[in-house]
């Protein structure tokens, strides 16, 4: 019987540093064997006496087998992390979750909502817009941080530009700044939404409430609004409960990609 | 069969070398442990405080070790103890209840691997079990057998001397037939789930248990509810665990370790930063009856408690789960459900009229 467990090896072959706290890590399975996964999906890394935590793969799929995780120094699997470095060795399992309703979501405008790290995982959508691997009309993104160097992959806003709209704000404006000033939810009232776009947004817990709220006064179609779920995972396949909605919902299994209509009701999930 | 008889079987096993686990009476309380000689052999009829559980799910278990630097190891420990290794395990006496919950566990961990192991090596005696007090569930009856995964089952009623015996798989039968016992029926599995599915019982509960959500008994029950995780743990039906690494700092090896959690602890729901999800007793006592009473049976088709009354009888506040089942079948819930259903179906038919 196949163990569910087990994890497979991969190297790190390269490491881009974001910020102090965040970097992100290019891994490549080893053995030259194909990890497949649907952009969104996550994967459980392993890394030996330190244990295991969900990541969001941070890059669409690629012919290289390589995949990118993103990751913020905060805990203790992350301090180790940080610690390795290009040819050392992790191991992973996945992939995990449902990822982005493609095909529902496709030929549709897209509006892409982030909050500080929250840009990372929903970057395999933003290479697939620039990949043209799936069409979608017109694209726009909002994306808050706390100061400019919180800001993830800013060396590709050049290029992400030439597909979507980019719209920036910053708690702590640094002396150089150009951009807005304020929380996420003021860039709604500066920046027009695009037409009956559908909304993908990750960020803190806390961003979801008042974002959705702007949104609601905004008359956005509920059914079109969908949010990515952080909590904390173990087993990855829905058993171990650390990861639950109360009333039905795994973030591991039915998420982490969620509409909102589906989990409104649920307490505590926003 | 008599009572003579289930001796002798008993030491019919242990000569086969079969590990026998039954439960025992010992100092007023009914635990379970191995039997080693059958003279001293008696059928205790009590529901054990502690569940069959751990020998199913035990409470830490090795996933795998880790060997050299490599990040991940292909190496599943399989080092069992010697003696157990050649020998398979009899779960003699389990009760109903106990059935009932191995039925769900079967489901939830239908494709883990260690679980599966354990189960091929363990051998079910059931055993009807005397009505309970604490307890809410259906009663006893024959026909809920077909349900329950067993070898051999023995029924004790109180107005009958002798054992009625049932068989529930070939490995039951053929180990009554080399014991010399012939007079068994045997009832063929015909799945965990009953074929009007869940109880009216537990259909309605699913409802009323997410209606109840915010409400006075969970504010109550918050602020009773120590967080202790007692229930948690004589609970036939828990299963949460976590999965960390067990650095061991004299051999430099780690082993990937699984192990029993509590939705209770604190740091249940705590995300990297010190975020958390269930942050008060409230939310995660809520979080609990959720599980067993919404969640369970709608993932599973299968009630989430099996009505042991185990967490009522540990518990130091003294909550007990039927008088909370009660308070939230009592109380008045609009009937929603059957109003948002009714509106749906009938915009649906508007809709296809278009």
């Amino acid at each position: 019987m196949r163990n569910l467990y087990l994890t497979q090896t991969a190297t790190i072959v390269d490491i881009k540093s974001q910020n102090s706290m965040v970097r992100v890590f290019v891994l490549k399975p080893e053995n030259g064997k194909l990890f497949n996964y649907w952009p969104g999906q996550f994967i459980n890394l392993s890394i030996k006496g330190f244990g295991e935590a969900p990541f969001a793969v941070c890059s669409a799929p690629s012919k290289t087998g390589e995949f990118q995780i993103c990751a913020q120094k905060k805990g203790v699997l992350t301090g180790k992390l940080f610690a390795l470095s290009m040819g050392d060795k992790v191991g992973f399992r996945g992939p995990y979750g449902n990822g982005f309703p493609l095909s529902k979501i496709a030929k549709r405008n897209l509006t892409l909502i982030a909050g500080g790290v929250g840009l990372a995982p929903l970057r395999p959508l933003i290479q697939l817009i620039r990949s043209r691997s799936f069409e979608f009309g017109k694209i726009q993104l909002f994306c808050g941080a706390r100061e400019k160097q919180m800001l993830l992959f800013q060396n590709e806003y050049d290029a992400w530009q030439k597909h979507l709209q980019i719209n920036l704000t910053l708690d702590i404006a640094s002396e150089n700044w150009k951009g807005n000033v304020g929380l996420i939810t003021d860039l709604f009232d500066k920046i027009k939404l695009v037409k009956n776009p559908v909304l993908i947004m990750c960020g803190p817990a806390i961003m979801y409430p008042a974002v959705i709220k702007k949104l609601k006064q905004k008359k956005v179609t509920e059914k079109d609004i969908y949010v990515l779920l952080e909590r904390r995972m173990h087993c990855g396949i829905g058993i171990c409960q650390h990861c639950v909605l109360v009333n039905g919902k795994y973030v591991c299994k039915d998420g982490p990609v969620f509409n909102y209509a589906e989990i409104k009701n649920s307490p505590g999930a926003i | 069969m008599t009572s003579s008889d289930l001796k002798r079987f008993v030491q019919y096993l242990l000569d086969k070398n079969y590990i026998i686990y039954a439960p025992v009476k010992k100092q007023g309380r009914v635990l379970i442990e191995q039997i080693s000689d059958s003279r001293n052999f008696t059928l205790v009829k009590e529901r054990p405080l502690y569940p069959f559980k751990k020998y199913l799910l035990p409470p830490k278990q090795a996933l795998f070790n880790f060997s050299e630097n490599n990040g991940s190891e292909n190496n599943p420990d399989r080092s069992r103890d010697e003696k157990s290794a050649a020998n398979m395990r009899v779960l003699f006496g389990i009760t109903v209840f106990d059935l009932r919950a191995v039925a769900l566990l079967s489901q939830v961990f239908e494709k883990d691997s260690y679980f599966q192991d354990i189960i091929s090596r363990t051998i079910f005696i059931g055993q009807s079990p005397v009505p309970e007090e604490t307890t809410f569930y259906e009663k006893y009856e024959e026909n809920i057998l077909e349900h329950f995964k067993f070898d051999i089952f023995i029924e004790s009623r109180s107005d009958q001397k002798n054992f009625r015996i049932f068989t529930g798989s070939k490995h039951g039968q053929r180990m009554l037939n080399d014991f010399g016992y012939a007079d068994f029926e045997h009832i063929e599995y015909a799945g965990p789930i009953p074929e009007e599915g869940l109880s009216k019982f537990h259909k309605k509960l699913v409802g009323k248990v997410k209606l109840s959500y915010g409400s006075k008994i969970w504010k109550d029950l918050g602020k009773r509810c120590l967080g202790c995780d007692k229930c948690t743990l004589v609970c036939p039906t828990c299963f949460c665990f976590k999965i960390y690494d067990e650095n061991n700092p004299l051999t430099d090896s780690v082993r990937r370790t699984r192990e029993w959690d509590s939705c209770f602890n604190s740091e249940f729901s705590e995300i990297a930063g010190g975020a958390k999800f269930l942050k008060t007793i409230q939310d995660r006592i809520y979080n609990w009856y959720d599980h067993k009473f919404v969640r369970i049976p709608r993932e599973y088709n299968l009630p989430g408690c099996v009505g042991c009354g185990r967490c009522s009888e540990v518990c130091p506040a003294g909550i007990n789960i039927k008088e909370v089942v009660g308070q939230i079948l009592k109380k008045k819930t609009p009937n929603i459900i059957n109003i948002a259903s009714r509106t749906k179906k009938s915009t649906k038919k508007r809709r296809i009229k278009k």
